[in-house]
């Protein structure tokens, strides 16, 4: 049971950690770097949501995590068509 | 109870793909071609291991979800790199950026280009002149 717990704070350790560095790439001159980088620190947030609600056991942040996950791909898709990747 | 220590197993796998990715993203040499290719790449591990983390905590749907829709993701940020950024590997990013070139300096011109206007020799013809067109119409009289 205990182990359980810990590798799930394990894992949200290491999503943090993605996070910051997922930021660190975003702040690159490139756009694609801010997209690419972006993208990655909205998956690793959802992510981490997720965790901390089973953890906790609060049952919406498994919805939230859902929409960000859904919402994070349809503007990453949108905002690269936009870049110049439709022609 | 073994069931507890595969997850954890699991979720512990994930979590070292997931450093080991955040360490390779920032570590990743600038200076180097096509580095932002090895950047989605590294993006694509950390996918995985999510999405191993996912399966670990019985969220089978979402995992599904995810691994459907990540490598959409990755396809547009690397074909939007390489139609907007990729000056490297996209040879139209290379003929736009010198007719780019041509048009920011219309009245610099090089020496030889110079040299070589001055030393041409202008046929001028001298007999009609070319530089004027006239139009004429045939205007009938009523008879």
């Amino acid at each position: 049971m205990e182990i359980l717990i810990i590798s799930k704070y394990f894992v949200v350790i290491a999503l943090i950690i993605m996070m910051f560095a997922a930021l660190r790439v975003g702040a690159y001159r490139n756009t694609s770097n801010a997209l690419l980088g972006s993208s990655v620190a909205v998956v690793a947030f959802a992510v981490a949501l997720l965790f901390i609600g089973e953890i906790n056991y609060i049952e919406f942040f498994r919805d939230i995590s859902v929409a960000l996950i859904l919402f994070g791909f349809v503007g990453t898709v949108v905002f690269a068509i936009t870049m110049g990747g439709d022609n | 109870m073994y069931i507890e220590y595969i997850q954890s197993i699991l979720l512990i796998i994930s979590a070292i793909l997931i450093i080991i990715a955040a360490i390779g993203i920032v570590t990743l040499n600038n200076n180097k071609k096509n580095v932002f290719y090895s950047r989605i790449h590294i993006v694509g591990v950390f996918d995985m291991a999510v999405i191993l983390a996912m399966l670990a905590i019985g969220q089978f749907i979402l995992a599904i979800i995810y691994f459907i829709l990540a490598p959409f993701t990755a396809h547009a940020i690397g074909y939007a790199f390489f139609k907007s950024e990729d000056g490297f590997n996209n040879p139209d990013l290379e003929k736009t950026d010198d007719e780019d070139e041509e048009i920011e300096s219309p009245f610099v011109h090089s020496k030889e280009e110079i040299q070589e206007l001055e030393q041409s020799t202008v046929f001028v013809d001298d007999s009609s002149d070319s530089g004027f067109s006239v139009a004429t119409l045939d205007l009938k009289e009523r008879e």
